[in-house]
């Protein structure tokens, strides 16, 4: 199977200008689900599949929609790894890693740690009044907590929130901007050693954490694969969740009977957390290619062909989810398609479910006084006038300037 | 070739014919079963399968495995004693006439 890189035949093609998909993709999306739920789209060099049940049913299907993807700048980026493998590779190397994700591991063994890095970060900057919560809180705090789960003691935070970054952007290198690739080569070579340091650690005393896991797998994993897969860990575990926690938090700033209702429940929170990663998804698509012909939204798709799975726009699918361009916490619960669906259901879900709606959020907002946005830092209900909302593949605040009461 | 019965929270009743040796959850989808989510595709590591055996029934279906019961702990409905994930329930013709009730909730 060779990937197919034009429109499969019958396949309606639609212009759409990246810029403006970066900066608000939600219109163009609506416009899509209405009259083209399967198009192909030249700028992004794929079908876009933007219906809830389309994407659910290909979801629902991996022998068919495969996450093996031919020129995949993850591929590149990182070299094979569990995101880009199909079953029973997939399951082998998700089965080694995975642990340390699970509900009772978060709360049992890393959820203490967490509560103190926040605690940590917030004496830092609680006597000053004003800061940006996404550089000053929110990035440190989940990049800190995801070197501890991965077990890399060696690296601090601020190496973690760089090398995340680093591969982010080779992943996203369209352009094939030669100073992107040496960056993200630079990082990957020093995850590479950090992983083969801990490896050896934690062969001779094991401690609960996603390498030590790896190395001690019933079903052996190659350290190559151990660092790997670190490295995509890395690459999507820092901006999820401090996309999750910026949304969040910039969206209560601007409903008080919202915020007011978590401050006094603090089971709220957890609606807080599943609504805002329905209403602005931090992961807004992701690909997939056909290993046989297919037929799906009206169309049938030749075997090879690339699809992106737009599940942004399934969760603002009006079919499933009333008045979806609104952030409701009351909203009927219907499930979001935010962390992916089927083998791939995103591993780090309940790490990031914990440190942010149980321990991000509500010390955010018990501590610092008086929070409120900065002047001018607003936007509307849909997103689309925020000035610093941004991205379509991955999308979320790139600051949250706010102010407060100063403490001493 | 066991059939299944799903109550659902609307107090309706869901009857799917199984095939011997898939597991429950796969049961619920293929039948259209509201209400049994099952975001990860069978692999316990979402919650969103959750079902409750019917009493009667329990010891028949046995205990949750060692994931699952971890997993149970963080289901969106209440866990109950014979709250099981339907990804982990491995159909045979022993299980004909299983009853499960669906919960309210799985996310
Ligand atoms: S389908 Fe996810 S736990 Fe059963």
């Amino acid at each position: 199977m060779s990937a197919l890189t034009t429109a499969a035949p019958g396949a309606p093609v639609v212009e759409l200008d990246l810029a403006e998909l970066r900066r608000d993709p939600y219109p163009a999306y609506a416009e899509l689900r209405r009259t083209a739920p399967l198009a192909w789209v030249p700028s992004v060099g794929r079908h876009l599949l933007t219906r809830y049940d389309d994407i659910v049913h290909a979801e629902k299907l991996p022998e068919v929609f495969s996450s093996r993807e031919e020129g995949s700048l993850l591929l590149r980026t990182v070299g094979p790894n569990m995101l880009r493998e199909d079953d029973p590779d997939h399951r082998r190397l998700r089965a080694a890693a995975e642990p340390p994700t699970r509900p009772r591991q978060v709360r049992d063994q890393w959820a203490a740690a967490f509560e103190r890095t926040a605690h940590k970060l917030l004496d830092r900057i609680a006597g000053r009044g004003e800061g940006d919560l996404i550089r000053d809180f929110a990035e440190p705090l989940v990049a800190a907590n995801l070197a501890l789960v991965l077990g890399l003691r060696n690296a601090s935070a601020d190496d973690i929130a760089d090398w995340s970054r680093a591969m982010m952007d080779g992943n996203s290198n369209y352009a094939d901007d030669p100073d992107i690739w040496l960056r993200a080569e630079r990082a990957t070579r020093a995850i590479e050693e950090a992983v083969a340091e801990m490896a050896e650690v934690t062969r001779r005393e094991p401690d609960g954490s996603v390498i030590s896991s790896m190395v001690h797998a019933a079903d052996p994993v190659e350290l190559a694969e151990i660092q790997n897969n670190v490295k995509v860990i890395i690459g999507g575990g820092v901006n999820e969740p401090r996309d999750v926690f910026g949304v969040g938090a910039w969206a209560l700033l601007q409903r008080p009977d919202a915020l007011d209702r978590a401050l006094k429940d603090p089971s709220a929170w957890k609606r807080v957390f599943e609504e805002t990663a329905r209403w602005i998804s931090p992961i807004g698509m992701y690909p997939r290619q056909l290993t046989q012909d297919y037929e799906i939204a009206g169309v049938t798709l030749p075997a090879g062909s690339r699809v992106a799975l737009v599940i942004a726009s399934g969760n603002r699918d009006e079919s499933v989810f009333e008045r979806a361009d609104e952030f409701d916490l009351d909203r009927p619960h219907r499930p979001h398609l935010a962390f992916g669906g089927g083998p791939h259901f995103c591993m780090g879900a309940w790490v990031a479910r914990h440190e942010v709606s149980a321990i991000a959020w509500p010390l955010v907002f018990s501590r610092l006084k008086g929070l409120r946005l900065d002047d001018g830092a607003t936007a509307s209900d849909s997103g689309s006038a925020a000035g610093s909302l941004d991205g379509w593949v991955f999308r979320g605040l790139t600051s949250l300037d706010v102010t407060w009461q100063a403490t001493a | 070739m066991p059939t299944v019965i799903f109550q659902l929270p609307d107090g309706t009743e869901r009857k799917v014919i199984a095939v011997s040796g898939t597991v429950l959850m796969q049961a619920a989808v293929s039948g259209g079963v509201a209400g049994i989510v099952a975001e990860c595709g069978g692999n316990a590591s979402c919650a969103t399968c959750h079902v409750y055996v019917d009493s009667a029934q329990a010891e028949l279906v046995g205990p949750p495995n060692d994931v699952e019961d971890e997993m149970l702990d963080f289901t969106a409905a209440e866990r109950r004693p014979t709250s099981r994930l339907s990804c982990q329930i491995h159909l045979s013709d022993a299980l004909d006439g299983l009853v499960v009730h669906v919960p309210e909730e799985q996310v």
